[in-house]
């Protein structure tokens, strides 16, 4: 009999939902543990970003300055890139993100954090990590994944009093009073006396905006966790879907939190990471009202973990369009966001970020030499960095604006562009049709 | 003799410390005033309760400390950090109930510093259905004042061998405490130039620079939302404050006493446990309870470690215990 056809229609996708059922919304089940996920490319997310230029000029006031300064002519290696991340003194713009708890980024996270650290970068540890690799050592037979073990491979690694560990506390983390935990614990002390402790409050992340973490797990584990968080056995052919739950925010809730948190910590770093979201605007500001360090924004071409397709294709705002909502003044916006080069930092700085955060990049290079993958990888980046910023006549990352860009951020179009999918119209697009 | 002289806080050993003239001074005085406490509560009509040492949950941590694990038949219970959540429950029992527990604290290390901070203590908690914060403030004074008088009474003697000047008590008997906003204590705070975050609790030196400065106990009310856990109830009339209280010594020893009215209706409740980070499925015993009703209340609890700290005159808290354990050292 010949199979029935449908010309223009997904028929290939139907048929997979057809035999797997919901396994199907996920990507392919044999690739966890194995492959770090994200939007994939093609799926029309609207990056802005990617069509960007970066627009150099001829009259270079500041190279001037420079050449003043120095006595001499200035050159890519006069840009000094060491920032304020956050409230962390960093070698670098840029920062380790969060990696989901999954299989794939556990068995990498403490060469990242050692890098890390070698680096003098700020570290973040992801949401789940002590409840599902351990908070000291307890989950693994030698705790080579725990939460404290990365927290010590980064502060041995860290030699110049540079960067600092940033943790996450998902609703389920707070159970176990994660933060308190580590604010009394006496291993993390030495970062806390110098100032290099933080603590992230997540309402959300870029690949699953809506969604709290997800793995997968096998029977053992998920009746573990079972009473903790949500194992569906269904959503998953092989094993099964451990949720955590995305929390339920309010602006009063939100403020509240950040309060509690200066409250309650009032010696580490205080950051807020916010979802893809439309109102991503009108969140950063409240939690910058209330005294964040640092507000994180991840765009939805950002992710490491398990997600199911539609959200990776088309939930959440692109990362420009969230850098068009949100005006971060004088304080300290992140972003991160398929990030692995320089001129996408450089396009970043220069509509308002502070620093860009490393994700799946950092686990393949971490992959590609666990000695040595994300130093290099770090180092070519910062080279880029050095070679954009200077070519655009500036000589540190603050000095970067909208006027860096191409079409202009703050002026008026010159280049028609597609409209962006998210149908946000990014304030630097002026009257773009 | 302070016996921590040299290095941390705490007793060089226990047999020194509990066989010095100073500590059973201060474990006499301390007799006194839980006597001195039991008879004023017992005569007020308040029914003593024995309260459970462990449960699934209790309450929630303040300021960094972290709650103390119990592996129970598998689940996680925690130790007590107070009976709060067992006070406002108790209440369906008798109107007016207290008890007198061990409480424990895993206090973050910095603290061991304060001289004023243990990781196990007691707590003479006292709860009263359909009262207000000014009668707990007043109640919370009278024990107190009781207190003290008790023990300028009964144990003259030991206050004289710990060199305790009782002139220092003349105003604490003779007026009522003094009372400031918690915008007050942040404003008089700045003006000295102290460093106050005016939406947080008072920093440790704040409280010890307005304590230092009384001359009889006071009362601080009015504590910001964000600054407390979910159970001290948020102002009606003024959003954002609550209706709450510290008593705080005079002569630089700090905090004795934290009070509040409570929150006591569900949809307030499971708000306010988003708001303070709170998952409430943890709280399910005593969501079950909420949801069903429970009465509304106001309580306090006074530190007695603290409280004959203030009385005697000891340099550190620990020196008023036996048995005294202090933050981020373990034996």
């Amino acid at each position: 009999m010949t199979p029935l056809r449908a010309e223009g229609f997904p028929e290939q996708e139907v048929r997979l939902r057809a035999r797997s059922g919901p396994a199907a919304a996920f990507p392919p089940a044999p690739d966890y543990g194995s492959a770090v996920f994200g939007q994939p490319p093609g799926s029309g997310s609207g990056d802005w970003l990617d069509h960007l230029r970066l627009a150099p000029p001829v009259f270079t006031p500041e190279r001037l300055g420079k050449l003043i300064e120095l006595g001499r002519e200035p050159s890519y290696h006069d840009v000094t890139l060491d920032s304020d991340v956050g409230g962390l003194r960093s070698a670098l713009p840029l920062y380790v993100s969060a990696f989901g708890s999954t299989d794939a980024a556990a068995g990498l996270g403490v060469a990242v954090a050692r890098q890390a650290g070698q680096l003098g970068v700020p570290m973040v540890v992801g949401e789940n990590i002590a409840a599902k690799d351990g908070y000291r050592g307890h989950r693994t037979s030698d705790g080579a994944r725990s939460l404290m073990r990365r927290v010590k491979a980064y502060q041995d690694a860290e030699e110049r009093g540079l960067g600092g560990v940033v943790v996450q506390q998902s609703t389920e983390d707070a159970d176990a009073e994660l933060w308190n935990r580590i604010y009394s614990d006496p291993g993390a002390q030495s970062l806390l006396d110098s100032g290099r402790l933080g603590f992230e409050l997540k309402l959300g992340q870029g690949a699953k905006p809506g969604l709290g973490g997800m793995i997968m797990v096998n029977g053992e584990d998920g009746a573990r966790l079972a009473d903790r968080y949500l194992v569906d056995p269904d959503a998953v052919a092989a094993d099964l879907l451990r949720s955590s739950t995305p929390g339920t925010f309010t602006q009063e809730i939100l403020a509240a939190q950040i309060r509690l948190m200066r409250n309650n910590f009032p010696r580490a770093r205080v950051w807020v990471k916010l979802p893809p979201t439309r109102d991503v605007g009108e969140a950063a500001r409240l939690a910058w009202a209330e005294g964040a360090d640092a507000v994180t924004v991840e765009g939805a071409e950002a992710g490491t973990g398990w997600a199911p397709d539609a959200f990776l294709r088309h939930m959440g705002l692109p990362l420009a369009d969230c850098l068009a909502l949100v005006d971060p003044g004088p304080s300290c916006l992140l972003v991160s966001g398929r990030m692995w080069e320089g001129a996408r930092a450089v396009k970043c700085l220069a509509l308002g970020a502070r620093a860009i955060g490393l994700g799946r990049a950092a686990l393949l290079a971490v992959d590609e030499s666990a000695q040595d993958g994300l130093i290099a990888l770090v180092r070519c980046i910062e080279l880029e960095l050095r070679l954009l910023i200077s070519a655009l006549g500036k000589y540190r990352p603050g000095a970067l604006s909208a006027e860096d860009t191409w079409p202009r951020a703050d002026g008026p179009p010159v280049v028609a562009h597609e409209p962006s999918v998210a149908g946000v119209q990014p304030s630097w697009q002026g009257g773009l049709p | 003799m302070n016996e921590s002289a040299r290095g941390a806080p705490g007793p060089r050993s226990p047999r020194n410390h509990l066989t010095s003239p100073r500590t059973k001074a201060m474990l006499r005085v301390q007799q006194h005033v839980l006597t001195s406490v039991r008879a004023t509560l017992t005569a007020r009509g308040f029914l003593e309760l024995a309260v459970p040492l462990v449960g699934p949950v209790t309450d929630p941590g303040v300021r960094g400390a972290k709650q103390a694990d119990v592996d129970y038949y598998g689940a996680t219970y925690k130790i007590m950090t107070s009976a709060i959540l067992y006070k406002q429950a108790a209440l369906l029992a008798s109107d007016k109930i207290f008890s007198i527990a061990p409480n424990l604290r895993l206090e973050p290390p910095e603290t061991a510093a304060t001289g004023r901070h243990l990781v196990e203590f007691h707590q003479i908690d006292v709860e009263i259905a359909d009262a207000d914060r000014a009668e707990a403030m007043e109640l919370a004074q009278s024990l107190v004042r009781e207190a003290v008088t008790v023990v300028m009474r009964e144990a003259s003697a030991e206050l004289e061998l710990l060199g305790r000047d009782t002139g220092a008590f003349a105003e604490l008997l003779a007026q009522p405490f003094g009372h400031m906003s918690h915008a007050e204590a942040v404003a008089g705070l700045q003006k000295l130039g102290v460093a106050q975050n005016a939406t947080a609790e008072i920093a440790w030196e704040g409280e010890r620079v307005l304590s230092g400065k009384a001359t009889r106990p006071f009362f601080i009310t009015g504590y910001p939302k964000g600054s407390r856990g979910f159970y001290d109830r948020e102002s009606r009339s003024e959003p954002g404050v609550l209706r709450n209280f510290d008593l705080i010594a005079s002569e630089g020893y700090g905090e004795l006493a934290s009070g509040a009215e409570r929150e006591y209706e569900a949809g307030r409740i499971i708000t306010r446990m988003r708001e303070t980070g709170e998952n409430p499925a943890k709280y399910g015993w005593y969501l079950d309870l909420v949801r069903e009703s429970i009465r509304p209340s106001a309580g306090f609890g006074i530190g007695l470690e603290r409280l004959v700290r203030y009385i005697t005159g000891a340099a550190e808290v620990w020196q008023v215990c036996a048995f005294p354990k202090l933050p981020g050292q373990v034996a």
